[in-house]
């Protein structure tokens, strides 16, 4: 999995990457619908790109990734900077 | 008529949180007032408020966070102290409550107001295209409700009221009557506010209300019933109270603290700012006639006691009004010269003040009241906590802006 992403969402939750497995549901790991929705909208913000709105919304680690990845800047290109925690 | 007994207690608040720590605070009249920086767009400024020092991650998840305004963060962390005194923090533990007949019934003046502003300002002074997806639930001012009912899984009938001072002390007597009448078994109640925001700030600065600094320190800027008290102080936190039906209460084995014995509501249909005594001693009068006490059953008021200079001659009227002569020898404090004003928080904080003074015999005294107006001539428990034992009943004021009038009276088990 990318670890730009996985790395962000270990910081802004303030979850262990050991329990960040693929198969992680994001309900597991403390994230409901909304708290989905919401973290979504900040990687749109950080990263200055457009996630398509879902008709099923992801609900594993992986499903997340797949649908951010290929939206994602090329490295040197984003706006804001995979490092920085969002709050 | 159902008996209702108050088994458990919870507070956040600028003198600490914890009920044990914040009883103390009072008793020693230390003030958990002072002077913070709030940076307005025009430059910063210094703020006399009752700011609480709160690490949200101590308390909650960060994915929780997300979705939680101050104010609901407040409001929780008081409500799980309330249930585990209660005995009720273990799900098992609320086993024996049928879960639509255990409810809520919370105070708040402005809710998120926090993330109202945060909103505004990302929409006004950032000019984004787009808010927050959360902006309408952390702001609402019910989530405070909302939070409480998924963590306990209580089902009953939840309301948040908003009454400005009174929210949360008409938030209690409302669920009083719901358990009174049969309509609830239990009832988690109480209040919470978290305004101190920009906004905020600025609308009561134009108000004229609020106290300027003292020259001792900010911390001894909030004066009730002192000739030279300059106004009311800011100040957030949240107070809730588990009450139940008193039989229920009993089968259980729960530790009854005090019983809910009395409550009034009156509108002053007078004024939105200014208070007018005969609204407020016939809130007193009916409460006493409602808990069916007399006055000298009443051992110790704890007053709304703003520290506001018509506010404060007008409260003092009222108990004369109400109380008659019994007035001359009740003992009267206002604990907002150290924990400040609450505001929807206030009247919940506040009559736990009461309840835990009536538990534990020690009055907890109106701080830096050095010298009385001479218009307020009550006895105010100057200065120094006063032992006073084999209380029968406290009575707690709480008077609003817009006129609504709300007084709690307990009575010792």
């Amino acid at each position: 999995m990318n670890s730009d992403l996985i790395n962000l969402f270990a910081e802004t939750f303030g979850i262990a990457e050991e329990k960040l497995q693929p198969g992680a549901t994001l309900e597991s790991l403390g994230l409901d619908s909304l708290a989905v929705i919401e973290f979504l909208f900040q990687i749109e913000d950080q990263f200055g790109i457009q996630i398509p709105d879902q008709a099923n919304p992801p609900r594993t680690l992986d499903e997340m990734v797949q649908l951010i990845e290929p939206l994602m800047p090329k490295p040197g290109s984003a706006p804001g900077g995979a490092s920085a925690r969002l709050t | 008529m159902r008996r209702v007994a108050i088994t458990g207690l919870g507070v956040v608040s600028p003198v600490g949180s914890g009920c044990g720590v914040f009883f103390a605070a009072l008793l020693a009249a230390r003030s958990g007032i002072r002077a913070i920086k709030v940076a307005f767009p025009h430059g910063v400024e210094s703020v006399v408020a009752g700011s609480i020092d709160f690490d949200p991650d101590t308390h909650f998840a960060r994915a929780k966070l997300l979705t939680m305004d101050r104010v609901s963060q407040f409001a929780l962390v008081a409500a799980r102290e309330a249930m585990a005194q209660a005995g009720l923090g273990d799900i098992a533990r609320r086993e024996g409550f049928a879960p639509e007949r255990f409810g809520i019934s919370l105070g708040t003046g402005s809710g998120g107001s926090g993330s109202t502003e945060a909103a505004y300002t990302a929409l006004l002074e950032q000019k984004v295209a787009r808010l927050r997806p959360m902006t309408v639930v952390l702001a609402m001012n019910n989530a405070i409700a909302a939070h409480i009912s998924m963590e306990f899984g209580l089902k009953g009938s939840s309301c948040t009221v908003s009454n400005a001072c009174a929210s949360s002390a008409n938030a209690i007597g409302d669920a009083f009557r719901q358990i009174r009448h049969g309509y609830a078994d239990a009832m988690l109640v109480g209040g919470s506010e978290a305004l101190l925001n920009r906004g905020t700030i600025k609308a009561w600065q134009a108000m004229h209300t609020l106290a300027k600094p003292h020259v001792d320190g900010a911390y001894a800027s909030c004066r009730p019933f002192s000739k030279d008290r300059t106004g009311l102080v800011l100040s957030e936190g949240a107070a809730m109270l588990v009450l139940e039906d008193w039989d229920t209460a009993q089968r259980r084995g729960a530790n009854i603290l005090a019983e809910l014995a009395g409550y009034a509501s009156t509108t002053d249909a007078h004024h939105l700012t200014q208070p007018e005594a005969s609204g407020q001693a016939s809130a007193m009068t009916l409460g006493l006639r409602d808990a069916r006490l007399n006055v000298d059953d009443i051992a110790y008021l704890n007053a709304h006691g703003t520290a506001t200079d018509v506010g404060d001659v007008v409260e003092t009227n009222a108990v004369r009004l109400a109380f008659q002569n019994a007035a001359t020898t009740l003992p009267v404090s206002s604990t907002k010269a150290v924990h400040g004003h609450t505001m929807g928080a206030a009247g919940a904080m506040e009559f736990i003040a009461s309840v835990m003074a009536l538990r534990a015999g020690q009055l907890p005294p109106t701080a830096f009241l050095e010298t009385p107006d001479p218009r307020c001539d009550l006895d105010y428990v100057a200065l120094q906590a006063r032992e006073r034992k084999g209380m029968r009943a406290v009575m707690s004021n709480s008077f609003a802006f817009g006129g609504s009038n709300a007084v709690l009276i307990a009575k010792a088990i």
